[in-house]
């Protein structure tokens, strides 16, 4: 292949970015329905599936991502064998997308559960004195509180979930860094640095595309940040 | 399932690397807290056109995944040196570099812009008023901030510093890439000479968590037996 050039580099790198996407959109979306799950789990102190969110959060948050990969993709489907379920042909991208889901996941129950306790313990009280039934009190009045205050260390986790996509390739993932690797190997020496700076331009449009979003979700639920008592009355 | 007898001579083998990675994590968090403290003085006193240089290199480091910094880090950084030398006149050959010094350069480099919030966070913590009763004791601007603002700034970024250290020794698993070999690189290496990939990588998993809950819990000693002085 002969050396492309800067803009022949960014199509080719465009022609795989929906991989990228697709494990990107996915995990984020399953992971944050596990971050949940596993934040309600610890808030409703649930005896022994408690402990096991505690020890979900704590090894997603100490391990490298990397090995999170490796271990969901070799030693899941032996794993599983022994239960009689056979995923011994799981692909590279489904094993990318249940480990960034759980890494997400693990992640966001520390992001989600600080946001719950956030809320006041009187707003509880009141919702109860006024006979709401659980579902509603938590539709109506915790869940529209909980959501500003998670809103900043969501945008956080999501933008490490990104960045994180770029590791799936390790796994044979043929995304925009597996497709960089290709273009680099296939270039002798000539761009690999134009390659990786293309790259780098991607993700740092898809971040910062990322990031508005949260400032706009974060300026449309702002009205629902109740001050404090103290700094209401001017304390 | 497991096989236990392979999972402990892992085990061991694993942790020879040990010993090297949390010195090649000390190495760059420590490096990392220089260029964080210069990035963050740059951008506190404003210093003109420096201070839009630290801004846009922290832009990009949002920006851009840990990986692909590396591998730019990995193909530029021997010209870009080459450059340096040449322009010099030294005799050194930077494309026989090793892929340790890049690694160090490219880490520390990314995390010092986080490094750099965190520690203007923590000087602006202290009180203006202390500085205040330093002026008003005679102490110079410098004993001021080595005796006064440094101790208690350093009380409110511990914490911190302790997960960023956490960062780091996550981050160096990169290494493996460009060659470095950590406890990562090992495990993937014995795996792929006997063929256990689970254990070695069950092994490394439990290798890396055992350090993030001693590395916790020394930083919270730390942090109160620092409260309890100031």
């Amino acid at each position: 292949m002969d050396a492309p050039n800067t803009l022949e580099i960014m199509t080719l790198l465009l022609k795989v970015a929906h991989i990228t996407f697709i494990i990107l959109v996915v995990s984020a979306v399953l992971g944050l329905l596990l971050g949940a799950l596993l934040t309600m789990i610890n808030v409703k102190n649930i005896p022994v599936l408690k402990q096991f969110t505690v020890v979900i959060s704590s090894f997603t948050r100490s391990v490298p991502i990397i090995i999170q990969l490796f271990i969901v993709y070799y030693a899941l489907p032996p794993l599983m064998a022994n239960f009689g379920i056979n995923v011994s042909n799981m692909s590279a991208t489904v094993a990318a997308i249940l480990a960034l889901t759980l890494y997400h996941g693990g992640y966001l129950t520390e992001v989600l559960r600080a946001a719950y306790k956030a809320v006041d313990k009187g707003q509880h009280e009141a919702a109860d004195s006024l006979g709401y039934t659980p579902m509603t009190k938590f539709f109506r009045v915790i869940l529209p509180q909980v959501v500003p205050v998670a809103l900043p260390g969501w945008g956080n986790a999501l933008i490490h979930l990104i960045h994180d996509t770029s590791l799936v390739f390790a796994l044979g993932v043929a995304d925009i860094m597996g497709r960089a690797e290709l273009i680099a190997a296939a270039s002798f020496g000539v761009n690999q640095v134009q390659v990786f700076i293309a790259v780098a331009v991607i993700y740092i449009i898809v971040t910062f595309l990322s990031d508005g979003m949260v400032r706009l979700f974060e300026k449309k639920t702002r009205k629902y940040k109740l001050d404090s008592g103290l700094k209401a009355r001017g304390i | 399932m497991l096989n236990f007898e392979i999972l402990v001579e892992n085990f061991f083998g694993i942790l020879t690397v040990v010993p090297q990675t949390v010195a090649l994590a000390v190495t760059i968090f420590i490096l990392s807290i220089l260029i964080g403290t210069v990035m963050a003085l740059i951008q506190e006193y404003n210093v003109p056109v420096l201070q839009h240089l630290v801004m846009l290199f922290k832009l990009f480091l949002r920006g851009t995944p840990l990986i692909v910094f590396i591998f730019i880090m990995y193909y530029s950084l021997p010209g870009v040196v080459s450059f340096f030398t040449n322009l010099l006149n030294l005799d050194y050959n930077p494309h026989n570099m090793s892929p340790i010094v890049i690694l160090i350069v490219a880490v520390s480099l990314t995390v010092s812009a986080f490094q750099a919030e965190t520690i203007r966070a923590s000087f602006l913590s202290v009180h203006y008023g202390q500085i205040e009763a330093a002026r008003s004791l005679g102490y110079t601007p410098f004993q001021t901030f080595c005796r006064i603002i440094t101790p208690q700034a350093l009380v409110e970024a511990l914490p911190e510093f302790g997960s960023a250290f956490l960062v780091v020794m996550k981050a160096i698993s990169l290494g493996f890439m460009i060659t470095v070999v950590d406890i990562f690189a090992e495990a993937r290496l014995i795996a792929s000479s006997n063929s256990y990939y689970v254990e070695a990588f069950i092994v490394a998993a439990l290798m890396y968590w055992g350090i993030a809950y001693f590395v916790v819990t020394l930083t919270s000693k730390c942090e109160s037996y620092l409260v309890r002085r100031t």
